[in-house]
């Protein structure tokens, strides 16, 4: 099968899913990518577990359709084996915030080349709509029919800690805004995200609300403190936009240089005479 | 004992550079052409404790090293108290007299010492100026090998070496002659032979936490990495670990993971998920005492059931586990070329006591084979196209080919799917493959005998190396069979056996080589010998305890 943006895969997101605008918004930016230079043979995607996780089988991109909380691991793996391919992971609150993000945090630190799409809608909806990481304290879901009893973490304020080099939050109903980001992130040399307020129609509807307060920032902070302010300021206004973009070393570069491990492996003659040395 | 076995023990506390003793020991044996087997005793702790390092040599091949030492150097009482029973016949017990007290040669090893810096770092040396005089070595050679052995502290090493060996001189004399043997051969510690043996395959990246007794292993690579072209990655935990090796052979790159059991725990789903996109990972599982934290740099067999259904769900699973140095680097090898073969997870099952023990190992890079997979000619391409050996081509990217590898169940060109007719083909496809791999290793050498005695004796892994020396070294004619293979379990080659009156040698405590063989072979064996104190079998021992069971 040759490629194709699109795939002859049933789409099973409900009607009105946030979802929707993030897949519009990625195959749109895509395009872009690609009057940028940036092949679609040479992107790479993954994703993890849950109704994000579909994406994977909607856009005729390669990758690996990875398990719950590690398309990050998996995209990194990719990286490290072809530096030349740029990859995507996706994942949702669950993924990225909950059982993933050990690799979050470490892919931030290390400044892993790579970009993390998380299609956070506050609760996990393929499962039935459980609290994540990400839920505000009191949503209800069938795990804690009274109201969820813990307060949802920042999650870009940790990453920026961590050592994130590009922190971005979008929004699924504003598609082209979200698309801009995403070719943004994608062309970022280094550890991207974007975190993408996306409402769950049944689980968590927040269109109304995401309509009201999301406001669109023009230009990442200046500074790093001015960017935690910024990804935290969530109680009047919910900001939108690349909040922190810097260059820093970038972990396949310090790890190998410019070595590419499948394109420039060493001869078999090469490595049977190394080994010698050792016998 | 075979006559000329000689058997050095020095022992210390964390930190006294025993280990590096019993090395130059046994680098200097190897001079002579003799072979060498060391095993390294130390507990989980950096400084302090008991640390030993016993090396066996002899002219002709040596599988283990022996508890019985003609030689016994002890740097402290602890030392003292554990060793002083280990000593031969005819054996020579020196120990530090200002800090033990007991019978045998008393040396001042720690006020000749003081004098240098790092006093307490360099008190290993006095082992080798004490095997020195024993041996006969003249100072001059001693200050050779001091010389070439120790990078630091050079003049004081041989200054110090020098005063040990004049005053030991004074009382003891040269006591053994070690004879010249035929070939002089290199000594690999089973950790360097696992890594050279993935190499030569054609390994390109090699991802591990560190988790002993397989830690090794990761430091061979990042050593050694740059001259051999070999990436090395220590990712936050064994699941980044097991998620980047998948991700790494879906770009082509050849990717293997090293663990002990915790951390293999925590590898499960990684497993099962690369049985399922069908990606090529070789898994390198060190065992150690269990269960859970148990006795990190100890040895035991406790893993072998567990490893040989790791992940859930169905899916073909390779376990092998070598039973010597040298087979350590073939079977790695061997193991990679059968990953990318079949695309499928396997699992190189070891022990502390192979990983990280040394002996004298003859290996040809030469007889080893670049691991490559089947790829995708011409035409159409599907990830998971179905063909008569369930092995569906691979194209690595950047490709104008669309290239899905699914963790969901999936249709052949990689999307997900949920429809009963698909998820039986996946199904049937996967099984496909398991038995043509199975139909591969019946081809194969999957199970080593030795010897022809009547009776029969089953082992695996490093106990085979500790069944071999018992055997010569008791004089006792049996027949050992080691399945080299344990997952698929080769009853193609062991069936032959079924009549035959036979024993099991196994390193834990359930007996579980014994419930495979009777499980799955129908072998039914009328006794078990078992150890699992975490230390390996001594051959002394075992030949009493085999000749006992006969």
């Amino acid at each position: 099968m040759t490629k194709d943006l699109d795939t002859n895969a049933e789409v099973t997101w409900c009607p009105g899913c946030g979802n929707f605008g993030i897949l519009n918004a990625f195959k749109k930016a895509i395009n872009k990518l690609e009057s940028k230079g940036i092949k679609q043979d040479n992107i790479i995607i993954s994703s993890g577990i849950g109704c994000h996780g579909k994406i994977f089988d909607y856009v005729g991109l390669s990758g690996l359709y990875s398990i719950h909380g590690r398309s990050m691991a998996t995209v990194q793996g990719i990286k490290i084996g072809n530096p030349k391919l740029k990859v995507i992971a996706f994942a949702g609150d669950g993924d990225a915030y909950g059982e993933g993000i050990a690799h979050m945090i470490f892919a931030a630190k290390r400044n892993a080349d790579i970009t993390v799409i998380v299609h956070n809608n506050g609760a996990y909806a393929l499962t039935t709509g459980q609290f994540s990481p990400t839920s505000k304290k009191g949503f209800k879901g069938p795990s804690r029919p009274e109201g969820n009893i813990e307060d949802p973490i920042n999650p870009l304020s940790l990453l920026l800690e961590a050592g994130a080099s590009f922190v971005a939050r979008g929004y699924s109903a504003k598609m082209d805004h979200l698309s801009d980001l995403i070719v943004e992130a994608v062309m970022h040399e280094g550890f991207s995200v974007i975190d993408v307020l996306q409402p769950s129609v049944v689980f968590n509807n927040t269109y109304k609300l995401y309509n009201e307060i999301t406001e669109i920032v023009q230009k990442p902070a200046k500074s790093f403190d001015e960017a935690v302010k910024l990804v935290k300021d969530m109680k009047e206004r919910m900001p939108i936009g690349v909040f922190y973009n810097v260059k820093k070393p970038v972990f396949h570069k310090e790890l190998m240089g410019d070595w590419n491990p499948v394109q420039n492996k060493m001869s078999r003659n090469k490595r049977l005479k190394k080994i010698e040395e050792f016998v | 004992m075979k006559k000329d076995v000689f058997t050095y023990i020095i022992g210390g506390k964390a930190g006294q550079g025993t280990k590096k003793a019993g090395l130059v020991a046994a680098n200097f044996f190897a001079d002579l052409k003799r072979e060498v087997f060391q095993m390294n005793d130390y507990p989980s702790l950096i400084r302090g404790g008991h640390n030993f390092s016993v090396v066996s040599t002899s002219t002709s091949k040596i599988y283990s090293h022996y508890m019985k030492a003609d030689l016994i150097v002890v740097l402290d009482q602890r030392s003292y108290d554990i060793h002083k029973n280990h000593l031969a016949d005819k054996g020579i017990l020196v120990f530090n007299s200002d800090k033990v007290k007991g019978e045998g040669i008393g040396i001042a090893i720690s006020s000749e010492a003081k004098k240098y810096d790092n006093s307490d770092l360099i008190e290993g040396v006095a082992g080798i100026a004490v095997l020195a005089v024993i041996l006969g070595i003249e100072k001059k050679k001693l200050d050779e090998i001091i010389k070439k052995e120790y990078g630091r502290q050079v003049k004081d090493n041989i200054e110090f070496s020098n005063a040990i060996y004049d005053d030991a001189s004074k009382k003891i004399k040269k006591r053994f002659d070690l004879k010249q043997g035929k070939k002089k051969l290199v000594s690999l510690s089973g950790s360097e032979a696992i890594g050279l043996g993935a190499a030569a395959a054609g390994l390109d990246i090699y991802f591990a936490y560190p988790m002993t007794p397989s830690t090794p292993v990761l430091h061979f690579f990042a050593g050694n990495g740059k001259k051999l072209g070999i990436v090395t990655v220590q990712p936050e935990n064994e699941i980044a670990v097991a998620n980047m090796a998948i991700g790494a052979s879906f770009t082509g790159a050849r990717s293997m993971v090293g663990t002990s059991g915790g951390g293999f725990c925590l590898m499960q789903e990684a497993f099962s998920l690369a049985g399922m996109v069908e990606a090529p990972v070789l898994f390198f599982l060190g065992q150690r005492p269990g269960p859970s934290t148990g006795v990190p740099t100890y040895t035991e067999q406790g893993e072998l059931l567990y490893s040989l259904y790791p992940g859930q769900g169905e899916f073909p699973r390779i376990v092998a586990s070598p039973g010597n140095i040298e087979e350590a680097f073939y079977l790695t090898a061997e193991l990679l070329n059968l990953v990318w073969r079949f695309q499928t997870p396997a699992i190189l099952l070891s022990e502390k006591h192979l990983t990280e023990s040394s002996m004298s190992v003859s290996v040809n890079p030469n007889k080893t084979k670049w691991a490559l997979p089947i790829t995708h000619e011409k035409g159409e391409y599907k990830r998971y196209k179905h063909t008569t050996n369930g092995i569906s081509p691979l194209v690595f990217p950047p490709s104008k080919h669309l290239i899905k590898w699914n963790s969901y169940e999936h249709d052949e060109q990689g999307l997900t799917t949920e429809d009963g007719v698909l998820i039986a083909k996946m199904h049937d496809k996967r099984r496909t493959k398991l038995q043509s791999l199975i139909e591969y290793l019946k081809k194969m050498k999957t199970v080593n005998i030795y010897g022809d005695g009547k009776p029969v004796i089953f082992t695996f892994g490093s106990t085979t190396m500790s069944v071999l020396e018992a055997l010569e070294y008791g004089g006792i004619k049996a027949t050992v069979i080691q399945p080299i293979y344990l997952q698929p379990f080769p009853v193609w080659e062991l069936s032959e056996h079924k009549y035959r009156e036979s024993i099991v040698v196994e390193q834990n405590s359930t007996g579980q080589l014994e419930q495979l063989l009777k499980d799955k072979s129908d072998i039914k064996p009328v006794h078990s010998i078992r150890q699992y104190d975490g230390r390996p079998f001594d051959p002394q021992e075992l030949a009493h305890k085999i000749k006992e069971v006969f």
